[in-house]
């Protein structure tokens, strides 16, 4: 279980590290806090030429409130967020999700921006992030852009990062205070990656009523208004049938599958309305 | 190599190691402090549990070099911490352990949950350790361990700490260590070795598949035109970014070789397959088999195709697929990722078949797709990828 013999590189800032990332003599990985990139790198699925250590660049640890947002930098870990030293957005949101990855020693250096950039369909932050509305910023050689977390996977492992770009960062829209946030994850075990993932966030005063479904083996599944799956009543009942087209429709269909990830959002939604 | 020196248990400590080091390696190898242990090696069981700028930190999935300058205490440095002193006369009174293998992990978690959680409860504790896997106990003897020294301890007025008072942000035990610049030369070498090991074909043998699943699709052209590609294995190859094929391209047994990238895994498979056609029902099989010489691993696959018509204009493809895999990457595989992959190879696939029907030269570049040689052995390669390792908890 020891990794091939990969050269390493420390970098100081951004444009060293993606100068870095752009060789192509090369097959290179950036690596942050390595709690998913480690045990990959131990079994040797991944096999590196050179690892870049990006946790020695300072911008990548940022922390910039605003009015309207929070923008954290790519190398703050869960646990930062967990026990509140950086500032929160959501209403409790970001600390309830980051309590709940994994385990305390992985959550002392697994990163917000690794979690996304690694793109594993079962992690927390993809949906979690997705159904917040949030936006990574993404760093090349010659330009940054924004891409919606909601967007931002393409498939088991791939993101719609392009070589030589690095994902610096996240910016999170500031939840208003009428905001009604539900997140609910089925494992068998206790901090194991979760076999159904479903976020739901409801802030009327912006105009926002976002469900995702997660953990589906691929993509999120994105339910961009989904006041119209939700009935009226005091019972907050889903249309099932209309959820279930949803995700026939973005390849799940077996029917424990369904299942399983219908229970999630549904507690995930009473979690929400929860007087 | 790379000198790496941080302080261990208090002492300043240094050693030339090479980058893919562990930690646990590290304070082990070089230190002889044995007190660490090694489980399952990849972030699962706990056991290998230390304090890194005084929080909990798996030691096997955090590499030395990007501990550089770092503060490390292993389970010989709480000697005289009373926390842990408390800990362990807890653990003694409870019999939270048996034949200690995971205890240096569990001491080192349970100092954490005492430091930090205020008043937790059998369940929160329970949840609070459940990185860390003992085999012997059944946990009783540790949760209450745990319970008795957090009550002693709340009673004799000693509060937690949100993080145990850690105030810096980022990745513990990141951070203090200079700039490293990668080394040319180690590069080189890698490259050379993978082009010296470029693997011989595997003979085919009798074998049985570890696992099958069944795909289809459908190309917007008549069947006698997507038959007559399908009957030209240089030309599938050709619509399958990623294949080639080296030798004679019309014979029954064809080589070749497959590169694969998924996220973070890249691979080349080398290997052959021997096609067969059966023109009166439109149908054909390929078996294949390759080896990926980075890791060692191997897989053998049986594709079993059929074409049927879709009307007058289309024509559908089924695939059925069964496949077995040996080798490192035998040790995942999870059915749900393994059809997002292949349908975003088959979605390429078609694509590349209709541009090709269309008269449009094709794109051979992407990656990800799956030759007609060595579908199965992509497929097969990422479903055994995968599984074990999602099916686990890694973030």
């Amino acid at each position: 279980m020891k990794p091939v013999n990969f050269d390493f590189a420390r970098p100081s800032d951004l444009p060293a590290a993606i100068a870095l990332a752009s060789r192509e003599d090369a097959i290179v990985k950036f690596i942050a806090g390595g709690q998913s990139l480690g045990p990959m790198l131990n079994l040797r699925l991944v096999q590196p030429n050179l690892l870049v250590d990006i946790t020695g660049i300072a911008e990548l640890k940022r922390v910039e409130e605003t009015p309207d947002a929070l923008e954290l930098g790519s190398c703050i870990t869960h646990a930062d967020i967990e026990d509140g030293r950086v500032p929160d957005v959501t209403g409790g949101a970001m600390r309830a999700v980051a309590a709940g990855i994994a385990y305390r020693a992985v959550r002392n250096r697994g990163t917000i921006g690794g979690s996304l950039a690694h793109a594993d369909p079962s992690a927390d932050w993809l949906s979690a992030l997705a159904a917040l509305g949030a936006q990574a910023i993404v760093r090349g050689a010659h330009k940054e852009r924004q891409i919606p977390v909601d967007t931002l996977m393409t498939g088991v492992f791939e993101c719609s990062l392009e070589s030589g770009e690095l994902l610096s960062g996240v910016e999170i829209p500031r939840l208003s205070k009428s905001a009604r946030w539900g997140y609910y994850k089925h494992c068998r075990k206790t901090g194991e990656l979760a076999h159904a993932i479903a976020a739901f966030l409801h802030d009327p005063d912006r105009s926002v009523c976002r469900a995702v479904i997660g953990a589906t083996g691929s993509k999120p599944i994105v339910l961009s208004d989904a006041s119209v799956l939700i009935g009226k009543g005091p019972d907050h009942a889903l249309d099932r049938a209309a959820i279930e087209r949803a995700m026939t429709g973005h390849g799940m269909t077996d029917p424990i599958e369904q299942q399983i990830h219908f229970v999630c959002l549904r507690r995930a939604v009473q979690q929400a309305y929860r007087p | 190599m790379t000198v790496v020196s941080l302080a261990l248990n208090g002492r300043h400590v240094s050693a030339d190691v090479e980058p893919r080091t562990h930690l646990a390696d590290f304070i082990r190898d070089t230190q002889n402090l044995t007190g660490t242990h090694l489980g399952c090696e990849h972030g699962v069981c706990g056991a290998c549990t230390v304090l890194v700028d005084g929080v909990p930190v798996r030691s096997c999935i955090t590499f030395a070099v990007t501990c550089a300058g770092a503060s490390v205490t292993t389970i010989e440095g709480l000697d005289d911490d009373e926390t842990g002193a408390e800990l362990r006369a807890a653990f003694t009174r409870e019999h939270a352990l048996q034949c200690g293998y995971c205890t240096p992990g569990m001491l080192i978690s349970a100092r954490d949950v005492v430091l930090r959680a205020e008043a937790p409860d059998e369940h929160a504790i329970r949840v609070a350790m459940s990185g860390n896997l003992c085999r012997c106990t059944g946990y009783v003897g540790i949760v209450r361990a745990i319970q008795s020294v957090i009550a002693d301890r709340r009673a004799r007025g000693i509060a937690a700490v949100t993080g145990a008072g850690r105030t810096a942000l980022g990745p513990a035990g990141a951070g203090h260590g200079a700039v490293v610049a990668a080394s040319a030369v180690q590069l080189g070498s890698g490259k050379t070795l993978i082009a010296a090991q470029a693997a011989a074909p595997e003979e085919l043998a009798d074998w049985k598949p570890q696992a099958s699943f069944e795909k289809s699709f459908v190309v917007s052209y008549p069947i006698e035109k997507v038959w007559n590609l399908f009957s030209d294995t240089a030309e599938v190859a050709s619509c399958l970014p990623g294949a080639s094929l080296t030798g004679d391209t019309g014979a029954r047994n064809v080589t070749g070789k497959m590169r694969i990238k998924v996220g973070p895994i890249a691979a080349d498979f080398h290997g052959s397959a021997v096609i067969d056609r059966e023109p009166a029902t439109k149908s054909g099989t390929i078996e294949g088999s390759g080896r990926d010489p980075r890791s060692s691993s191997a897989t053998r696959g049986l594709i079993r195709y059929r074409l049927l018509p879709q009307g007058a204009d289309a024509t559908k493809v089924e695939l059925d697929v069964g496949y077995r895999l040996t080798g490192p990457l035998a040790q995942f595989s999870r059915s749900d990722l393994v059809n997002d992959i292949a349908g975003r190879m088959i979605e390429a696939f078609v694509q590349n078949i209709e541009a090709r029907l269309s008269g449009v030269a094709t794109n051979t570049a992407t990656e990800l797709n799956a030759g007609n040689l060595i579908f199965s052995v992509l497929l097969a390669r990422i479903r055994a990828g995968l599984r074990r390792l999602f099916g686990r908890e890694n973030h």
